[in-house]
């Protein structure tokens, strides 16, 4: 597809994407945990498409993640940014075939973008338990995106990659 | 080119890319924080909450579907049994059950009502049906298809008839998000029904409530009722949070502490009520509430509007 139209199909496609996880995604929540599906796709995208789109995405997909959110809005767009950054290392064939990358890397981006919100939360609100957070939550999250991401993997490696050079 | 170069490139585009980007999502969270960005956040839920309420009822339609499935094997059973008695009787019974279901909560919902006159209770405008939950696991948001053309506004409590469920903190027009007890930055004054101590009563991450604040040496017990206290005047007096579950006593801590276990399933709320005459007397707002002044419905626009329209979830 044409680079300039994928941003056309791609922006309301993300606002899907959000509205499934605010109605969705809770139901599918493992001890109060529940999945980042947004994550995993620019993760995912990142890994066979480079951090060039992956960070679009993860801009994009940030601010309609934080319009049914109570937190601030960018705060999402900047800890799937972060995401996207490190998800990056995994964009390379070499790696990508190996199973335990993308599942890695997911972690990895987990990890990084509940630092970057988390971050942010804590800077705008007094008193915020981010460390309590990082614990209970995030750590539970990588988990359970990890897992995921291991059983969406062979599909995804069916997806035709996008070298990106640098 | 050479390779330098074509190297260069490529990585200076995703540097550009970054940097560009996070100033624009810097820059939108100051606007919002300084309140400039309510009206794209009202046309923003204008366009997606139709979608959110259809896949909400796609969802529920889905979940009780699959719940059906589940009530099977107990509903053959049963047939069994009854198939001597009367087996038609139990067809109906079937379609009667949801109807049924729907039937006790309304029902319930009116006699919460009834018992707290005080509260003004606007018929079935004060019903709200969940719409959506927080997209993150750090926060804990509800949002709920009533927003400021319906009266509703920041700091509004929001209860089922089993408890507090939290309190409004932002309103667009047509949605609101409603900040649950269980969220971190959540505090709720509280006092236990029986020994009659106060405390205050905030969220946790990732796990139940707890109640903070008891002075050492109260005595107080597992099972005993939390109810808000009124004071702070940010919610009424009266309503049931939760029950405790455990105390914690250190002798080196000047307060104790009991974890409560809340009183509404937060994991299966489908309609909840906003109370909407009482006016809290402190109310921060929160990050993504732009300090407005509060929308107040014009004297038409409510009658205009007139309740939902009955759905099976919201008759």
């Amino acid at each position: 597809m044409n680079r300039s139209l994928l941003i056309y199909v791609m922006a309301p496609a993300l606002g899907i994407l959000a509205v499934l996880q605010s109605v969705v995604a809770p139901r599918l929540a493992i001890l109060h945990v529940r999945p980042n599906p947004m994550l995993l796709f620019v993760v995912g995208w990142t890994l066979f498409h480079g951090r060039r789109d992956g960070l679009l995405w993860g801009f994009i997909g940030g601010l309609w993640l934080d319009i049914f959110s109570g937190g601030p809005m960018g705060a999402s767009s900047l800890a799937l940014m972060a995401a996207a950054m490190v998800a990056g290392l995994g964009h390379r064939t070499l790696y990508r075939t190996n199973l335990l990358v993308p599942v890695f890397v997911t972690a990895l981006s987990t990890l990084s973008y509940a630092a970057v919100y988390l971050t942010i939360l804590a800077l705008l609100e007094a008193n915020f338990p981010w460390r309590a957070m990082l614990e209970r939550l995030a750590v539970p999250e990588v988990i359970y995106n990890g897992v995921l991401m291991l059983l969406l993997t062979p599909l995804l490696n069916r997806i035709p990659e996008r070298r990106e050079v640098g | 080119m050479r390779d330098s170069e074509r190297r260069f490139w490529p990585v200076a585009d995703i540097g550009i890319r970054l940097v560009v980007l996070s100033l624009a999502a810097l820059v939108i969270m100051a606007l919002q924080v300084t309140g400039r960005l309510a009206i794209v956040e009202n046309v923003v839920a204008l366009v997606t909450s139709p979608a959110q309420i259809s896949v909400t009822g796609l969802t529920n339609s889905v979940t009780d579907f699959v719940k059906g499935l589940r009530e099977i094997r107990d509903l053959q059973r049963r047939n069994a049994e009854l198939e001597r008695v009367n087996s038609s009787l139990l067809v109906e019974n079937l379609r009667l059950r949801e109807v049924e279901r729907e039937n006790q909560r309304l029902r319930e919902l009116l006699a919460f009502a009834e018992v707290r006159p005080g509260l003004e209770l606007r018929g079935g405008q004060i019903l709200a049906k969940v719409i959506g939950r927080d997209t993150n696991n750090f926060r804990s948001f509800l949002l709920i298809d009533l927003g400021s053309r319906h009266g509703i506004e920041p700091g509004m409590p929001v209860v089922t008839d089993q408890g507090l469920v939290g309190r409004i903190s932002s309103v667009t027009e047509r949605t609101s998000k409603v900040l649950l007890i269980t969220d971190p930055t959540s505090t709720v004054n509280a006092i236990l029904q029986s020994s009659r101590l106060t405390g205050a009563v905030s969220g946790r991450p990732g796990d139940n409530p707890i109640m903070d604040f008891i002075p050492q040496g109260a005595q107080f017990s597992v099972g005993e009722i939390v109810l808000t206290s009124g004071l702070g005047g940010n919610f009424p007096k009266g309503i049931p949070i939760g029950q405790v579950i455990e105390i914690r006593q250190r002798d080196f801590e000047i307060f104790q502490q009991a974890v409560i276990r809340p009183t509404v399933d937060f994991d299966r709320l489908e309609l909840v009520m906003v109370v909407t005459n009482f006016d809290p007397l402190e109310f921060v707002p929160e990050l993504d509430n732009p300090p407005a002044s509060p929308a107040t419905p014009e004297p038409g626009t409510l009658l205009e509007e007139g309740p939902p329209q009955p759905t099976e979830e919201n008759p």
